[in-house]
């Protein structure tokens, strides 16, 4: 195609090779670039678009060499706390999407007093406030502003003095003098208005031992005031409450409550009634209805009178109960479990049984589910027994193979012609003992026959088998086995 | 008279009417070839450039079709030796047309911007006419 160079030589290589690939980064594969993929010298102007070394993959039409760059990209490059140089820094990010192989870890140096994360510091002392509101372009004064401010990572907290002072010096010496905040006996003081005597005691006991002069001081001063708090209305509130809901207290301090309950007063009456009999019996238990009746003996003719009082005393609350209205009366059905009702089922009786002792089985129907085998096998009247006996050579279910129809309508053959000639025989009473002899040595060599050709048959179909056998027997089964 | 002067004008084939002023771009030699596994979308691409080209009225040496290369790899089956002896054929075959137009690197790009199958390699060598 080119012209040919004067004699000797190479071809002169006047040609430009471009091959069609899709473009680098680029979803679309129709989006396609010519790429040159010789060296020659050929140049073609207006074919190659684009280099592959110098694509620009960014969508932004900026190029990096243009003046001051646009007024958004700025303001991103401030926001994110790059300087503002007149550099696209932009250009050198990559979103951080999350994906399996990196995920963001924050590096676990601690700092002293790092930024939390809402909030961004920056070192402003450079810069310089115009004197003058000439002009209050935003975008002007933050780029002047953000030309001298340096962002900053950690920043000392601001501490003041007092309070340095404060930390530096140890607690103990301080808490007396915090005349505002909560006292550290605060339970106790709360308590005071119940029993002034005993938390005075316990103050007067705790103070030598434990709280320092100046505590101790503080606290009896307060001591003077029967009540420190003013009494509210919220707190009359809560009194008549707890009055309401918790029946009488005269008492105006709760505190003063003994711990015993109180019974109704009729009662502790009955009780010391029976206390003073002797109800501790030596032998046997005796009721109140012995005494009366006098079966036995009493130590006191005032216990027979109290059992008979108990007893007609019973009588009354009986008699009471029952005249009471029907209304108020509680009918409380239980249910009785007599003998003629009860009637076992099978489910009730057999849950009663323990699988320890009885072992259940489950009904099936029978014979069906152990032989999945085909239906035609001349085997079958061998099959009586639960053992499947394996033969030959390759150890297989001989009874159980489906393919010996022909091989045992032959052996039925020859049974038959067996029995006939045998019948034969018998028939003329060993006459011809040769050919009896003859007759009988040629059928069994038939049979032998037969029986070899079967075999072989057989063994050529199951040689799949036999390999597969050997397999599992290199692994598992004896040595002494030969399979093949 | 003037009808027969106009009657033995030579033949001029048609559709070349502009040849007389000139191609004010530089024509250039150009040799696309087209490389493919797949007959059917390379000849559907084939088809598109010729139509394309002819379109645009340039001079085209229609598809040449290079004799496919077959690569054969032909190995056992098996993994291991043993068994009986089976072997695997495997093939591919590389079909390649080519196309040369005399025409300029322009017009050659935007034919060949519009349409491509997948499977399809394109190439373009360019040289002087």
């Amino acid at each position: 195609m080119a012209g040919r160079g004067g004699g000797g030589g190479r071809k002169p290589r006047n040609f430009a090779t471009f091959r069609l690939f899709p473009r680098a980064g680029a979803a679309d594969p129709n989006d396609r670039v010519f790429v040159r993929v010789d060296n020659n010298d050929y140049s073609v102007p207006g074919f190659a678009d684009e280099e592959a070394f110098d694509s620009d993959p960014t969508a932004d039409f900026h190029s990096s060499a243009s003046g001051p760059l646009p007024e958004s990209v700025r303001r991103e490059i401030l926001e994110l706390g790059l300087p503002d140089d007149g550099y696209n820094y932009l250009s050198h990010l990559r979103e951080l999407r999350p994906s399996a192989a990196s995920s963001f870890v924050p590096s676990s140096t601690a700092r002293p007093e790092p930024l939390p994360l809402d909030v961004k510091a920056y070192d402003a002392s450079r810069v310089r406030v115009a004197p003058s509101a000439d002009e209050l372009d935003e975008g002007k004064t933050i780029c002047k502003v953000a030309a001298k401010t340096a962002p900053l990572r950690k920043v000392q907290r601001a501490v003041d003095p007092d309070v340095a002072r404060l930390l530096d010096e140890s607690d103990a010496s301080h808490a007396g003098s915090e005349d505002e905040g909560l006292e550290e006996d605060f339970v106790i003081m709360a308590n005071q208005a119940e029993g002034d005597e005993e938390v005075e005691e316990e103050e007067e006991e705790l103070g030598n031992g434990v709280f320092s002069d100046i505590e101790e001081e503080e606290e009896f001063e307060f001591e003077d005031d029967p009540k420190p708090r003013v009494r509210r209305l919220l707190d009359e509130q809560f009194d008549l409450l707890a009055l309401e809901e918790y029946g009488d207290s005269d008492d105006e301090d709760k505190g003063g409550r003994d711990g015993d309950y109180e019974m109704p007063s009729e009662a502790i009456d009955e009780l010391k009634l029976f206390h003073n009999q002797n109800v501790c019996v030596d032998d046997e238990y005796r009721t109140p209805a012995d005494f009366v009746r006098g079966k036995l003996e009493s130590t006191t003719a005032d216990e027979v009178d109290e059992s008979a009082n108990v007893i007609r005393k019973c009588a009354e609350y009986a008699e009471r109960y029952l005249n009471e209205p029907a209304e108020e009366v509680e009918v409380v059905l239980v249910s009785e479990s007599s003998d003629e009702s009860e009637v076992w089922d099978c489910e009730t009786i057999v849950s009663t049984y323990s699988n320890l002792d009885n072992h259940p089985g489950k009904i099936e129907t029978p014979g069906n589910r152990r032989k999945r085998l085909p239906k035609v096998f001349p085997g079958e009247t061998a099959t009586t027994n639960d053992i499947i006996k394996l033969h030959g050579k390759e150890k297989l279910p001989v009874d159980y193979l489906p393919q010996r129809k022909r091989i045992a309508e032959k052996e039925k053959k020859v049974k038959s012609a067996e029995a006939s000639s045998a019948e034969k025989i018998k028939k003329e009473a060993q006459k011809e003992t040769k050919e009896e002899k003859k007759a009988r040595k040629a059928a069994v060599k038939e049979e032998k026959r037969e029986a070899r050709k079967a075999k072989k048959e057989l063994k050529g179909l199951y040689k799949s088998e036999t390999q597969k056998a050997q397999k599992v027997a290199a692994v598992t089964g004896p040595s002494s086995i030969r399979l093949m | 008279m003037a009808a027969a002067d106009v009657a033995y004008a030579p033949p001029m084939k048609a559709g070349k009417a502009g040849f007389e002023g000139g191609m004010p771009e530089v024509q250039h030699r150009i040799r696309i070839t087209l490389s493919s596994r797949n007959v059917k979308n390379l000849e559907k691409v084939c088809r598109d450039l010729v139509t394309g080209a002819k379109g645009k009225k340039l001079t085209l040496k229609g598809p040449v079709r290079m004799p496919t290369k077959v690569l054969n790899i032909t190995t056992r089956k098996s993994p291991c030796g043993e068994g009986t002896n089976t072997w695997d054929r495997f093939e591919m075959r590389v079909h390649k047309r080519v196309i040369d137009l005399i025409s300029s690197p322009d017009v050659v790009k935007q034919i060949t911007s519009i349409t491509i199958e997948p499977g399809v390699e394109v190439e373009v060598t360019i040289s002087d006419p």
